[in-house]
């Protein structure tokens, strides 16, 4: 009874110093993964806690649970919206560039440390995919906000590559256990098997699932813990079926995510907390699980293969994968820079041990700083990439203060709460002659706790509380209108995209003469729209083609159909 | 370039109330015509008309920069408005505007006039600058408070 007692205050504490301890990463700028990990550590076996925690299996549990848990949460927040750029390349990089990766590294790794080839390959496999959970956490981290096009095939790369990493580390496994015959052409049916009916599962589940939360009567807090276990279950049933359960519980979070309407900021916020858990439960507990005193014997042949993975493998496999599409060599470094290892290497180091390899802490360890150097040199320098890259665009939806509140059997309307601060633009603005967006309106002024009476033309003050009906689509208009846009000067909409906004349809003629710049005789009756996708085939925010003395920059996009654009006149 | 040499004490109108933003353009226009009389006042405002058809001139902010070339000028000509209450301009950052510097230039400068419109954008980019203009409650003050700003020197 002691012993439990003491497990749930060392638990609970953990815990604890885990949360707290997120509030300082930001201002380090490191990683909380690494912070997580780095406290997990200290409370094992050679840290000041001096727990003994070296019970695989449980531990491999655990980590499957949460990375399922992670996964399904990245799929709730991924827009669909965000496939029309990302998904092609992110397909590739998960599939091919993820081969690539494992090979290269898988080459060196043999070559440089003297192993048998399978074995260098195995470790290849090993660290070939990108971390989900690493990668969202970085990219949600400092309201970095980066060019779609980019950001949007990170994230879903990260959720797609961990089922092709999987299936390659099981493939040397069994080449390694029963040499050649353990490998035949079945094993490519195997794989077809898994991604095929793994995406299978996941769609139909996650439909299933959003027709569940659109349709059931619960109590509203049983909404996210419907979504979860559902989730979980789908993930189940696809590893039952030897399928693919990340890919599937990957997927069906999507389909939530997108499908569901009501309630669904509550499941969001719910599964933000939930994806916290996992990830703060899988790091503490990969810290505890490794001994730092022996990790540091395998510290330099890590550090190696380490560095050839970040500077050459990973830079490799990107330049290929992303050939046919349209990235910028900015672009391609930064994907090749956010090529974060985490969870799931450490939890494919499990497999050889699962298997009964006698050497398993090898591969282990290995895997592991390989992991910890990703963290530090990556995670870490992220944002400051971003920013040398000029990666990020102007942000509008920073950090903005709004109380959000479902409005009852309506579905897409929501009631929006704002207190007015200083430099509100709202400030210039009366009652009266606030232009909202149509479908909006204004419900209350709250001015000293007394609501003011609307319709009489009353200035707002700092300090009052407005309430609005408004839909879901309109809500960033009205952060603009009543938060405002605070950005680095640096990131100053007009110093980014120019100047002046023009319609996609207006002739580059017309503004050649307007600004006295020549248009190439033959694109004189072209629209801008035209020449930007004459460059661009699926441009996003912020991309920039030249003309003469002037650039035009994309403004704002409706889906695939370019809306505003901004003219750059050059100094 | 300095301000100076764009506006003058007759061309700059200090809360101008109750207007469009078809009525502020025709303000503009009225306003330069009769300061400078070899400028139509209708031409000019067509012109405009025509400019913000192609993509509004409203920087965001609550400023807006109307502009077009005209044929019967010499160097640049400007002229400033300010409102009393921001008029719906279908700016770039949707805010309503309530602060006008139309700049015409001459049908056959060169690339210099480019330089002082990116110049005089990011002037009004300086939140100082902006506010100072927006505080002047005459005429006069609104002139003193628009040419005590250095503009940034085209490079």
């Amino acid at each position: 009874m002691d012993l439990l007692n003491q497990v749930i205050l060392f638990g609970g504490a953990l815990f604890l110093v885990s949360v707290l301890a997120s509030s300082l990463s930001p201002r380090v700028g490191m990683p909380l993964l690494l912070v997580f990990l780095i406290i997990g550590m200290l409370a094992g076996v050679d840290g000041l806690g001096g727990l003994q925690y070296d019970d695989v299996q449980s531990a491999y549990l655990l980590a499957t649970l949460a990375l399922a848990v992670i996964l399904f949460d990245g799929g709730l927040r991924t827009d669909s919206h965000n496939f029309r750029v990302g998904l092609k390349p992110a397909l590739t990089l998960a599939t091919l560039g993820v081969i690539a990766t494992a090979a290269l590294c898988g080459a060196f790794a043999a070559w440089m440390l003297g192993l048998k080839w399978e074995q260098g390959f195995l470790i290849g496999a090993i660290v070939g995919s990108t971390d989900a959970a690493a990668v969202f956490s970085v990219l949600n981290m400092q309201g970095l906000a980066l060019k779609k096009r980019v950001g949007a095939t990170l994230e879903i790369e990260s959720g797609l590559n961990d089922p092709m990493a999987i299936f390659l580390t099981i493939i040397m496994i069994e080449f390694m256990i029963s040499g050649e015959d353990g490998v035949s052409w079945t094993m490519f049916g195997q794989f077809g098997w898994q991604m095929g009916l793994g995406a299978l599962i996941g769609l139909a589940g996650g439909r299933l699932l959003a027709y569940g939360v659109g349709r059931l009567a619960l109590s509203p807090g049983l909404y996210p813990l419907l979504a979860l276990f559902g989730g979980i279950t789908i993930y189940g049933l696809a590893a039952v079926a030897q399928a693919s359960g990340f890919l599937a519980v990957y997927l069906a979070g999507l389909v939530v995510g997108n499908r569901v309407s009501r309630g669904l900021y509550n499941i969001q916020r719910f599964h933000d907390g939930i994806a916290w858990l996992a990830q703060i439960s899988l790091f503490l507990m990969l810290g505890l699980l490794v001994s730092p005193r022996e990790l540091l014997a395998y510290a330099p042949s890590a550090l190696l293969v380490s560095l050839f993975l970040i500077f050459v493998a990973r830079p490799v496999a990107v330049w290929l994968c992303l050939l046919p599409f349209q990235f910028s060599w900015q672009e391609k470094t930064f994907i090749s820079w956010v090529g974060l290892r985490g969870a799931v290497p450490i939890v494919l180091a499990m497999f050889p041990w699962l298997a009964g390899f006698e050497h398993w802490p090898f591969f282990f360890n290995i895997a592991f700083f390989m992991v910890l150097i990703s963290l530090v040199l990556q995670g870490w320098t992220v944002a400051p990439m971003a920013r040398w890259l000029n990666l990020d665009v102007p942000s509008s939806s920073s950090r903005v203060q709004r109380v959000e509140l479902g409005v009852p059997g309506q579905v897409g309307y929501e009631f929006v709460g704002y207190k007015i601060a200083d430099g509100s633009p709202a400030l210039r603005l009366s009652t009266d002659n606030l232009s909202l967006p149509a479908q909006t309106s204004l419900l209350c002024v709250l001015r000293d706790d007394q609501p003011l009476p609307l319709g009489q033309g009353h200035a707002f003050k700092p300090g009052d509380h407005v309430y609005l009906l408004a839909t879901a689509a309109d809500l960033v208009a009205l952060d603009k209108a009543f938060v405002g846009v605070e950005e680095p000067e640096r990131l100053s909409a007009l110093a980014f995209f120019g100047e002046f906004a023009v319609t996609p349809r207006a002739k580059l003629a017309d503004l050649g003469t307007l600004y006295g710049f020549s248009v190439p005789e033959d694109k004189a009756n072209w629209s801008i729209a035209r020449y930007i996708y004459n460059k661009y085939k699926q441009p996003v925010v912020g991309d920039r083609v030249r003309l003469g003395q002037v650039e035009f920059v994309v403004l704002a996009m409706d889906d695939a159909r370019l809306t505003k654009i901004s003219l750059k006149l050059h100094k | 370039m300095d301000i100076q040499s764009i506006i003058s004490p007759s061309r700059t109108l200090c809360g101008i109330e109750g207007i469009s933003k078809k009525r502020a353009l025709e303000i503009l226009a009225n306003t330069i015509s009769a300061d400078v009389p070899s400028i139509d006042a209708d031409d000019l405002f067509r012109r405009l008309i025509a400019r913000e058809r192609l993509g509004s001139t409203g920087i965001g902010k609550g400023i807006a920069i109307p502009h077009c070339r005209v044929d019967n000028c010499d160097g640049t000509v400007g002229a400033l408005i300010t409102l009393k209450a921001p008029i719906d301009f279908d700016a770039i950052d949707s805010e309503p505007v309530d602060v006008l510097f139309a700049m015409l230039v001459p049908e056959y400068a060169g690339d210099e006039h480019l330089q002082t419109l990116a110049a005089l954008a990011s002037s009004l980019n300086d939140s100082e600058y902006r506010e100072s203009l927006r505080t002047a409650t005459s005429d006069a003050e609104l002139y003193q408070a628009a040419i005590a700003h250095q503009m940034a020197s085209p490079s």
